[in-house]
């Protein structure tokens, strides 16, 4: 498939022009701007990739269940009174009316609202609250039960779907980046929750946008010097020799990509910082000998002192620093999006550390952070940028060398934009190839 | 007038200048409103429990310490803090203050409020109440808490809370 674009040819398309003796890697503008690229898009990316959903914790029970956008639709994510997680859409057999109203709750049967048909939590249908005009075999073969989303899958506590039945398993489909993935579930021997609280917010500007800023390490301190600032008098106690940023980038095949940094600015597993005090040491110290314990010195010492920012093409992020910050990304438009964030921590982490997670969290992260506000305002900027101009090229150059194999490779500088390239080198692949019939 | 009036009066003439310091970006006069193990909160939007949860347990939106309140006030006067540079157009309005309980060394007010942000062309409306805990410092008060609870299922479409509620 991606044989015309190997190392160390140029190539130009539609959308990519990659001029490897100029060291040039250009996007198209268009691929930001045009509403009809973004229907495109939906068809051919979003529709047929797998996306997270959310994580098994928010379904711990049976009867629980949540409601969730994945792209353009509206999903019930449930666990039924047989213990199985479902997705289905939120959409009545009848007349189309949404049946589930509330974002979350727990309940054993789903009744619409418009005229009373009943599901079970099974998604079957067991009632049309009517004791005439239907045949006994009206409901046969289910056709009439709650409709699933085609697939459901999941990865280390972390549910996905794709709407497109012939997809490929979601263990192949995640490549190197379900490795990272396994990483995090292994903060804690009794797993991981979603802490309660949601970051909803909207930006205006194409979603694609969000996925390159989250992990664009070229950005931190110009655009978060600010934030860099505020740093400063939070490490207060860290040896200098310890302050500077040590990290790298990788392509992790299928479009997926990540940067990793060793920087001291604490997590709550497992990096103490001398602010947090005596009591949050002790419990961090006993965090990280379990770690050791349970996964051995290398594996803990990766996990303990490792930050990870990382996008599963083409738009499921998660940033592995202060907490573990699950981003969901609904493009509702070419030019906007809507973001729901959740913090996710151990199960058995204890008050102090919990406080500690949600409140340094915070500090950086969302949309009333030292940080976040900033990006949005930036990727705004951009796409008034894009669409107040005649510019037809966006650059992501930084590091593209001559023999860069995009797909999958490694740089040693977390700060280049090869994760960027990697997401642009799968995206134009699938946008370029002749369009699948039917 | 009766006593519980003129403090409700009290109450509302030092909201109305905190208000009238958040619209003017005074922020270090308004800084000094708050005492020194203040805290200053807004609780997650969506949640029928915003107003009794605590940022030990949930993911707030802001959950600021004294410390880290100084620090947010000294960023949002720096060209740096993009969002807010050049600072937006702001409007406080305060309205329905109501005085909860009053033990002597502290007060405890609720309020109502609207504040309208204005930037490039887009004004975005964040609605909602505030809980004051307050205690009497001479002729004067200091907020010991200042929470805020958004009447909002999300900041769709402010996108941010890049100003001080």
């Amino acid at each position: 498939m991606a044989a015309i674009i190997q190392a160390p040819q140029s190539y130009r398309s539609r959308y990519l022009w990659l001029d490897r003796e100029r060291g040039r890697f250009l996007v198209h503008r268009s691929a930001y701007t045009s509403p009809e690229i973004f229907e495109e898009e939906r068809r051919r990316i979003l529709h047929r990739s797998w996306i997270v959903l959310g994580h098994e914790s928010e379904v711990p029970n049976k009867g629980d269940f949540v409601v969730r956008q994945v792209v353009d639709r509206e999903l019930i994510f449930n666990r039924d009174v047989e213990g199985n997680v479902n997705a289905f859409f939120n959409s009545c057999r009848h007349r189309g009316a949404a049946i589930c109203r509330e974002p979350r709750g727990n309940r054993t049967r789903f009744v619409c609202p418009y005229h009373g048909w009943a599901y079970k939590s099974s998604g079957e249908l067991f009632n049309q609250h009517s004791t005439f005009g239907y045949g006994e075999r009206f409901n046969e073969g289910g056709f009439y039960n709650l409709t699933r989303v085609a697939r459901i899958d999941k990865r280390a506590g972390f549910y996905f779907v794709n709407f497109d039945p012939n997809a490929i398993p979601l263990d192949e489909y995640l490549q190197d980046a379900g490795p990272m993935l396994d990483a995090i579930a292994d903060q804690s021997a009794v797993g991981m929750e979603v802490v309660r609280g949601c970051h909803e917010y909207e930006i205006k500007a194409n979603y694609k946008l969000i996925c390159e800023n989250s992990y664009d390490g070229y950005h931190l301190d110009i655009t978060h010097s600010s934030f860099v600032d505020y740093m400063r008098t939070m490490v207060r106690g860290v040896p200098v020799s310890e302050m500077n940023i040590r990290g790298i980038a990788k392509s992790l095949g299928n479009g997926h990509a990540c940067f990793e940094l060793e920087i001291p600015t604490g997590r709550p597993v497992a990096q103490w910082l001398p602010v947090w005090g005596e009591e949050a040491r002790v419990e961090i110290e006993a965090k990280k000998k379990e770690l050791e314990g349970r996964l051995g010195k290398v594996k803990a010492d990766r996990i303990s002192v490792t930050n990870r920012n990382m996008v599963i093409f083409p738009n499921s992020i998660i940033n592995d620093q202060q907490t573990v910050l699950l981003r969901t990304v609904t493009p509702t438009a070419h030019n906007r999006m809507i973001i729901r964030a959740w913090s996710i921590g151990p199960k058995d982490e204890g008050p102090v550390l919990r406080r500690i997670r949600n409140e340094g969290a915070l500090s950086f992260l969302g949309p009333g952070g030292f940080a976040t506000p900033d990006d949005v305002e930036m990727l705004e900027l951009c796409q008034r940028g894009f669409e107040n101009s005649d510019i037809e090229w966006n650059d992501i150059s930084k590091g593209f060398r001559r023999d860069e194999n995009t797909l999958h490779d490694y740089d040693d500088h977390y700060d280049n934009e090869l994760q960027m390239r990697a997401y642009w080198f799968r995206w134009n692949e699938i946008m370029s190839a002749p369009e699948p019939r039917g | 007038m009766s006593a519980a009036l003129l403090l409700r009066l009290s109450v509302e003439d030092f909201l109305y200048q905190e208000a009238a310091l958040l619209d003017d970006w005074k922020l270090r006069e308004w800084l000094a409103l708050f005492s020194p193990s203040a805290r200053y909160e807004i609780a997650p939007t969506g949640d029928p429990d915003a107003g009794t949860l605590s940022s030990a347990d949930a993911l707030f939106l802001v959950a600021d310490d004294r410390e880290r309140l100084e620090q947010r006030v000294i960023r949002l006067q720096k060209p740096q803090a993009h969002a807010e540079y050049p600072h937006s157009r702001v409007r406080h309005v305060y309205s329905n203050v109501r005085i909860l309980k009053d033990t002597g060394a502290q007060i405890e007010v609720n309020s109502n409020f609207v504040t309208f942000r204005n930037k490039r062309g887009i004004t975005a409306t964040y609605m909602g109440w505030h809980r004051y805990l307050l205690s009497r410092s001479e002729d004067s008060y200091l907020i010991d808490l200042k929470r805020t609870v958004l009447d909002l299922d999300g900041l769709v479409p402010q996108g941010k809370v890049s100003l001080l509620l």
